[in-house]
């Protein structure tokens, strides 16, 4: 069976650039803590119960038996493998996400009516669907459409602007 | 006139402030309301009145009533008593030609009265049609509310999301008491309300938010709260309604003169604002709101030169109002003269029912305390306080008081409706509430019937000789206050996706258009030169917005048998098959190609706008059917590109180590390989009609592969380019050549059908439309004059229309203009001369059959 490597940025040789979808938005604005770029790292689909799995990477668990495991981009492809073994359905979706962290509850007030309380959690995100999880104390990681990442970068650092942040 | 300190005023008296009112400069203090520093300052006319631009100042004090509206910093209907005075703010009155004192268009108050009547702008400037436009700006002109500014607005809005266990609308009292009775049961208590004194409201385990106010209650607990330039949409478990009752305006002729206020204005000046209503007062009234006011007037070293009591019984006393310049000046009652510059009008309390009745709890009449009660309210919501009708004695006042001297008696003073209004609209046959609400306007101005809804249901009572609860209340609808626009449409930010090679489009001066929700380059310059280089040389087009999918299981095969009239079963890994779905109805859908990548794993690509769609209507149906495939949507995941043109081939074997050959990667195959040490998927296919590689692979490698192309000197064409191509070897387009009406089979396609397959998704249907004759069949077409038809022009016979053209355009491969288009099977066959009306005129044309270009396909096979 195909591996469908043409899936995974991380099956790219060396030397390969590759370019986030929130890279020309960011780089406008210059360097700061929040929204930070987590599109590089490895978002593998799994479909099937990953209960009682022992792994060390982390799951975000947005509906029955779907989930996202998350991983440093070189650790994908065996990240892939291990799951393999485990579940039904394993792909490659590193490239499918844009990844984005934000900080502060008020600020995902402002861009989703998803309760901080009840996450992780899939719905509307700046107007468009998301899946939203707790990353750090304070942050949220949101994924969307990597097509869409350019537009909801601009809308939080447009939402962060109305915070006076 | 400006008080001494007051023990509850609002006014920080260390911090100075200026503003400027019609140019004047008004000086405040911080903690002021652009009204109360107007009014410190001796201006009590604040703007002109919605029709007959009477002058009007400050009746309630609450941000309820259109009276004190302004235009501040451009942003119209702000109202004065509630706008907190800032430095440097800019104020003009609304409604107003000429000055406040003396506007031109007060006109329509002395002497346009015959000639505007209750519901006039419905009876006339009707004929001739050709000038509304000119009524309509002149009706714009005279009446109305403000201007909208033509330039954007200065604010920003925005929405916030919020969740609340428990949601108190109102922070009197019993609101209060009801957000701690439910915060000692736990977190998640929140209380709003609309005065901005309450922010500093204590109450524990409490988060109090003001000024807010909630403008409506919907579904699920949905109650969005305006907050400054911020909606905050509450999520709420349980919402407490305690927005408690309001004062009540009499009824009398001269009741809109300025100075003519409601109690709570008066205590408010007083207590909040340390400002002195007036030097001599009159008060009419006889409940607890009105002794209240009349103890803060009291306080205010106001003289109060006369206090009427009513009572429910006995002979009505005879009231009005006289003015000079619209500003009070006298009270007559029942003969008796009272110089005043203040009259105090309380006609007793009214519970603020309308949050309970938009939601759905019913509202009946209390005919005691004369008054409309919530009663029967919904599940998830409660009621305290005096909203529920708890207002204690009150006396039931009169519909309206009359005086010898007659003048106008309003029953509603944001638009300017009369006693008389009401009683013509009656006569006319309006005599529901709910009619005259839309003939008179009465309850649809900014109050939203906070001070007419009472008086204009007791006047209809009386009219028609029925009582209160007969005739009964307007329906309440949200939103139950005016909020700006701007605060509801929220952040004007459009929902757009960009290919991962977007940036490079743009940096190379591509024409972006928006197909679906993507935007793709039409061309990046003159189009032909980039037809061109895809037929001599080599182009490359941005294809990432197909959609793509993965299907794959032990049962895939039979998944995709049913879904597609193609078959798909008898495929070996490594090749490609075209692909149609079609509908229930055998209606043509979708279209794209289908590759085997294994015996188990099929990749399916889609319209650009097609990917969700047919992402979901493979799920449903396998929902249904439970074959073990999974199907999953990678279209964002890969970027594509299709490098096309007779030296694709060269090109893209300095990029790979890979077989390009024809024999490494024949037509129609499937190839997974490296190109610039990126793995793509290969597809040897060719929608433009030359030798063709589309490669897909990871999108965040988009640049770097598109780089190594066009570093190869691969010509980036566009859509439009694109198009041209495609109708040369008369390839259709999914919606634009096909429509909902459109089968297989008359859109030249019966190859696809496998009508010997035991079933699939349309076969019903299509065997049905294979046993009827046609009604018209997709067709080729190439004019015989030179002339372009338009994209949906008619095909017609002796002047009557026998098709319509889908697509044409000019192609200079072939020194013709080509098209395809729809027309009926007697003018389908090849060689059939058909006219086309171009410019209104009928132009030759002959029906093609196949392609135009490349007929047997062989640069595409090569």
């Amino acid at each position: 069976m195909t591996e469908l490597a043409f899936l995974s940025p991380s099956a790219c040789e060396a030397g390969v650039r590759l370019v986030s979808p929130l890279a020309r938005v960011l780089a406008k604005v210059g360097p700061r803590d929040s929204p930070r770029d987590l599109s590089h790292l490895g978002k593998i689909e799994v479909r099937g119960e990953l209960d009682g799995v022992d792994l060390s990477y982390r799951v975000v668990t947005f509906g029955p038996g779907r989930s996202l495991v998350l991983c440093e981009p070189d650790e994908t492809l065996q990240a892939i493998e291990e799951l393999r073994d485990q579940a039904r359905f394993v792909l490659d979706q590193s490239a499918a996400f844009a990844a984005i962290e934000i900080g502060g509850e008020e600020l995902l007030r402002r861009l989703t009516d998803l309760d901080p309380a009840a996450l992780p959690a899939a719905g509307a995100f700046a107007r468009v669907r998301a899946i939203v999880d707790r990353w750090g104390d304070d942050t949220f990681l949101v994924l969307v459409a990597q097509e869409h990442g350019h537009y909801v970068c601009e809308y939080v650092l447009d939402a962060m602007e109305g915070l006076g942040t | 006139m400006r008080l001494a300190e007051q023990p509850y005023e609002l006014l920080d008296r260390d911090r100075e402030i200026a503003f400027r009112f019609r140019g004047e400069r008004i000086s405040a203090f911080s903690g002021d309301t652009i009204g109360s520093a107007l009014y410190a300052s001796g201006r009590k006319v604040l703007s002109r009145s919605f029709k007959y631009h009477r002058p009007r100042g400050i009746l309630c004090c609450r941000g309820y009533c259109a009276n004190c509206m302004v235009t501040v910093d451009g942003i119209p209907n702000v109202r004065a008593c509630e706008e907190p005075a800032r430095e440097g703010a800019v104020v003009e009155p609304q409604n107003v030609l000429g000055s406040l004192d003396h506007d031109l268009l007060a006109v329509v108050d002395k002497i346009g009265g015959p000639f505007t009547p209750v519901g006039f702008y419905y009876r006339t400037m009707i004929r001739p049609r050709r000038l509304w436009p000119l009524y309509e700006k002149l009706l714009r002109n005279v009446a109305g509310l403000g201007k909208v500014p033509e330039r954007d607005p200065h604010r920003r809005y925005d929405v916030e999301h919020r969740r609340a266990r428990v949601l108190v609308v109102g922070g009197g009292r019993a609101g209060r008491e009801a957000a701690a009775a439910h915060a000692a049961k736990g977190p998640g208590v929140v209380l709003a309300d609309e005065l901005p004194e309450h922010a500093a409201l204590d109450v524990p385990g409490v988060e109090v938010i003001a000024p807010a106010r909630a403008i409506g209650v919907w579904e699920g607990g949905l109650v969005p709260v305006e907050h400054g330039t911020v909606l905050l949409r509450f999520r709420a478990g349980h919402v407490v309604v305690a927005t408690g009752a309001l004062d009540q305006p009499l009824v009398f002729p001269g009741n809109d003169l300025v100075g003519v206020m409601l109690p709570g204005a008066v205590e408010r000046l007083v207590d909040r604002y340390a400002v002195k209503p007036g030097e001599r007062a009159v008060i009419i009234g006889s409940d607890s709101a009105a002794a209240l006011a009349e103890a803060a007037l009291d306080r205010a070293g106001v003289e109060i030169v006369h206090s009427l009591h009513l009572d429910d019984g006995g002979r009505a006393p005879r009231i009005g109002a006289d003015g000079r310049g619209g500003r009070v000046r006298s009270i007559t009652v029942d003969g008796k003269t009272f110089r005043c510059d203040l009259v105090v009008m309380s006609g007793g309390r009214q519970p603020a029912y309308s949050l309970l009745a938009t939601a759905g709890a019913r509202v009946e009449y209390d005919a005691v305390k004369g008054i409309f009660v919530p009663t029967e309210i919904p599940a998830g919501l409660s009621a305290v306080g005096s909203v529920t009708g708890e207002v204690g004695e009150q006396v039931v006042p009169r519909p309206s008081y009359e005086a010898a001297g007659g003048g106008k008696r309003f029953v509603c003073v944001c638009e300017d409706v009369t006693t008389k209004d009401v009683k013509r609209a009656i006569a006319e046959g309006f005599d529901s509430i709910e009619l005259a609400k839309r003939y008179t306007t009465v309850t649809m101005g900014p109050c939203q019937g906070r001070y007419c809804q009472l008086q204009s249901t007791r006047i209809y009572a009386e009219l028609t000789g029925t009582d209160e609860a007969t005739v009964g209340t307007t329906t309440a609808r949200p939103p139950w206050t005016p909020v700006s626009l701007g605060l509801v449409a929220g952040r004007h930010l459009e929902p757009l996706k960009r290919t991962s090679l977007h940036h490079r489009h743009e940096e190379a001066g591509a024409t972006l258009i928006w197909t679906g929700a993507w935007k793709r380059p039409y061309a990046y310059g003159e189009v032909e030169p980039e037809v061109r280089a895809v037929h001599e040389g080599l182009g490359v087009i941005d294809v990432s917005t197909l959609g793509k999918i993965i299907v794959q299981g032990p049962e895939a095969d039979q998944l995709l048998e049913r879904l597609y009239p193609n078959r798909f079963g008898d495929m070996k890994p490594g090749r490609i098959r075209y692909g149609v779905l079609t509908t229930d109805g055998g209606r043509v859908m979708d279209d794209g190609t289908v590759a085997r990548l294994a015996d188990d794993l099929y990749y399916v690509t889609t319209t650009s706008t097609g990917a969700d769609a047919v992402t979901g209507w493979f799920e449903w149906w396998n929902a249904i059917w439970g074959y073990e495939a999974d199907i999953a949507n990678v279209t964002g995941a890969l970027a594509a590109v299709n490098l096309a043109g007779p030296r694709a081939r060269q090109a893209l074997s300095r990029l790979t180590d890979a077989d390009v050959s024809s024999e490494g990667i024949s037509y129609l195959d499937a190839k997974e390989i490296r190109v610039a040490g990126v793995p793509c998927l290969a597809l040897r296919i060719g929608f433009v009609g030359e030798l063709g590689y589309e490669l897909h692979f990871p999108s965040p490698a988009g640049e770097h592969v598109w780089d190594a192309l066009v570093g190869l000197g691969a010509a980036p064409f566009g859509l439009e380019p694109q198009r041209i191509l495609r109708l040369e070897k008369a390839h259709l387009i999914v919606g634009q050549d096909t429509d909902s009406e459109s089968n297989l089979l008359s859109a030249g396609m019966p190859w696809i059908a496998k009508l010997d397959k035991d079933d699939w998704v349309g076969k019903w249907a299509t065997e049905l439309a294979g046993e009827r004759p046609f009604r018209e069949q997709l067709v080729g077409f190439e004019m015989l004059n030179g002339t372009l038809p338009a994209e949906g022009a008619q095909v017609v016979e002796d002047g009557r229309s026998v098709g319509r053209v889908t697509s044409a355009r000019w192609s200079a491969a072939l020194g013709k203009h080509i098209g395809l288009a729809w027309v009926i099977p007697e003018h389908a066959g090849e060689g059939t001369s058909i006219e086309i009306r171009v410019d209104g005129q009928a132009a030759p044309a002959v029906v093609r059959a196949g392609a135009f270009y490349d007929p047997d396909g062989e640069r595409l096979r090569s």
